[in-house]
């Protein structure tokens, strides 16, 4: 099967695994829907109907190929990772060390030479962010090792 | 009525809080609009969270001013550096530059101020009297009516943007798919929550129009790393002269009924209307060889129609709660944050806050061309700040205005899923606006089904009975079919 199809294939299994989730829901007593629709029946539908622009699209492609597309550099990657790894020192340590790491490792990822340069964005943004939705908007932070410092 | 309007409108003027946030608002839209790959809709999906805290009428503004600020902005980059800050600004580089380049920046970029001002003006003054009438209109609409509105609506997703009418579709299908991810409205049945019940209420947009219109936006900018681009030096603003605004008045004009009437449209927006506007401009022109070289009708006709478009696209997004455009999509967000519910009800109990929302983009519209004018050549300097430092700001602020929409980390986690999700679609060639489009009228187009249906005892095929239903679908037929049946018909004269 060539690469072309890819995207359609994946398209046409998440709409299947949709359906099949969707025909394990509950079903409701007559008496509350009434002349209405099932809670399953409209994301059913929606995905017949996506099935079917998918089963279009795969002509199209057929009729004239796509351009292949050039794999990503490293830059791209790279940043994905980092969100993954956000996530995880969010997780397991505070959300603003999340953010520090993620914005010093980015910037350096992304090609700035100078180490003090992505250091004061890392550590001015979230700081000044901070202070914004802190004392400005009241937003209260999820707790963490800063934050449990801060909160007390 | 028009008094109420009229001074509520002026209230705008005398409340000085307002005017300070309108004023940093089109500060911070106009360098918005000139860092190239920000734009209005990220600009609008990062400064949302920002506004949760503040009176409607406020919140309203600050999108509104973004929305129009960006979009004119995105003009300095396109004409000083051949790099457009909005998709809106493409069509500003075909004679913006050349001219640009001829040593005539300051020229190029007064057209270009001056066109914008009076298509958003324009398209204020219309949207002032539109809306109204279209609201009393819209007064008539029951759920049948409602349920046609919406379908016409997605299926104007066909033409949303660049991205082709069938991805375009299935990217819609996956938004509305979207909204059933929560409790059934009518049944309380869950569906696709997995058991996770902070999504009982359903996904809530902020987050997600986060991550589909930044985060995403992010991703594909870390594929122009270390990209060079050549700056055109602007030795002086020389403003453009009263023989040059003779030469393109009408052509402004002109721009201003197209861009206003493309807004209009559901699906249509800036982009769009700055193309049309350009080719109209070119296509009137007694001097039609200029045009490509640095012609000033080709940067008035592209400048005032992409402008027009932002009041024009309003009248949809207020009046029937149908966005055209990712921007407008998070405006209509802003207003169902605020409790200002779009619609009939807008133009009837809260006329007061509508008129202070239009008083506030005709401000702005001011605003920005006195910036403009006087201040270009400092914020195109901007667009100089690098990549490396500009994303990954933009990173904390995506996912701190994520969680401050509700306080929960699950939003974040959301906005960074959907912006690799909008990512990978984006890097197949489906765009997010309709993902996000779909989403909002996702709720409309099913609770108004239902609804339809109990009215009729079931029979959906009553819903063709209804005059204004039968013709929204019809039209939304025509939307989808349209250029299939016409093509077919031309290939057979042929």
């Amino acid at each position: 099967m060539k690469n072309i199809y890819l995207v359609p294939l994946i398209l046409t299994i998440f709409s299947l695994a949709v359906i099949a989730i969707a025909l394990q829901l509950d079903t409701s007593p007559e008496m509350i829907v009434g002349d209405s629709m099932q809670a399953r029946s409209f994301p059913i539908f929606l995905m017949i109907l996506k099935l079917i622009l998918i089963g279009i699209l795969s002509f199209q492609f057929y009729k004239n190929s796509p351009k292949p597309i050039a794999l990503e550099k490293y830059h791209t990657w790279g940043s994905m990772f980092l969100f993954l790894l956000f996530y995880l020192l969010t997780v397991y340590t505070d959300m603003f060390i999340g953010i520090f790491v993620v914005i010093f490792l980015m910037s350096i990822l992304w090609g700035e030479r100078r180490i003090w340069v992505a250091f004061l964005t890392a550590t001015i943004t979230p700081g000044l962010v901070f202070l914004l939705f802190d004392y400005v908007l009241k937003i209260r932070f999820p707790r963490g090792i800063l934050m449990n410092l801060y909160y007390g | 009525m028009f008094e109420q309007a009229i001074s509520a409108m002026a209230s705008v003027v005398v409340d000085p809080y307002l005017l300070g946030l309108i004023f940093a608002t089109t500060i911070l839209g106009v360098i918005i609009g000139v860092l190239p790959g920000l734009g209005a809709t990220t600009g609008a999906a990062l400064l949302l969270p920002f506004t949760l805290t503040m009176d409607p009428v406020h919140a309203i503004a600050v999108l509104a001013t973004i929305y129009v600020s960006a979009t004119f902005a995105g003009s300095i980059t396109a004409i000083l550096i051949n790099t457009p800050g909005t998709s809106a600004a493409a069509a500003t580089t075909f004679d913006g530059y050349p001219l640009a380049q001829k040593g005539e920046a300051g020229r190029a970029l007064g057209i270009a101020v001056i066109s914008s001002t009076v298509g958003g003006i324009f398209s204020v003054l219309i949207l002032c009297f539109a809306a109204p009438l279209l609201a009393r209109v819209a007064y008539e609409f029951r759920s049948p009516e409602y349920f046609a509105l919406t379908v016409f609506g997605l299926s104007m997703l066909a033409s949303i943007s660049a991205g082709g009418a069938v991805k375009n579709l299935i990217g819609g299908i996956f938004g509305v798919w979207l909204s059933t991810i929560g409790a059934e409205r009518v049944t309380g049945i869950e569906r696709f929550m997995f058991g996770n019940y902070e999504l009982y209420e359903g996904l809530h947009f902020v987050p997600i129009f986060i991550g589909l219109f930044a985060i995403s936006e992010l991703l594909v900018q870390s594929k122009t790393v270390n990209k060079i681009v050549n700056t055109v030096s602007m030795k002086a603003v020389k403003l453009p002269t009263l023989e040059d605004y003779k030469k393109i008045w009408k052509t402004i004009l002109r721009s201003c009924g197209i861009g206003t009437f493309i807004g209009v449209l559901p699906a249509e927006g800036a982009t769009v209307a700055s193309m049309i506007g350009y080719s109209e401009a070119r296509r009137w022109s007694k001097n039609k060889k200029e045009f490509g070289k640095g012609s000033i009708e080709g940067i008035a006709g592209a400048e005032a129609a992409n402008n027009a478009a932002t009041g024009g696209a309003m009248v949809p997004t207020m009046v029937l709660g149908i966005p055209g455009s990712g921007t407008t999509a998070i405006i209509l967000v802003g207003l169902m944050v605020h409790g200002l519910r779009p619609g009939v009800y807008l133009f009837t109990e809260q006329v007061e806050k509508v008129y202070q929302i239009f008083g506030s983009m005709f401000v702005a519209n001011v605003m920005f061309m006195l910036m403009g004018l006087y201040a270009a050549k400092l914020f195109a300097r901007v667009s100089l700040v690098p990549t490396q430092i500009l994303w990954p700001i933009v990173f904390a602020l995506s996912v701190i205005g994520a969680y401050a929409f509700q306080g929960q980390l699950l939003d974040v986690w959301l906005a960074l899923i959907f912006g690799v999700i909008g990512f990978f679609a984006r890097r197949h060639g489906f765009s997010v606006a309709p993902i996000a489009v779909g989403l909002i009228l996702g709720e409309m187009v099913e609770t108004n089904l239902q609804h339809s249906l109990k009215m009729f005892d079931g029979a959906w095929w009553m819903i063709l009975t209804q005059p204004l239903a039968l013709m929204f679908l019809v039209f939304a037929f025509l939307g989808l079919c349209g250029p299939m049946i016409f093509s077919w018909i031309t290939k057979q004269k042929d």
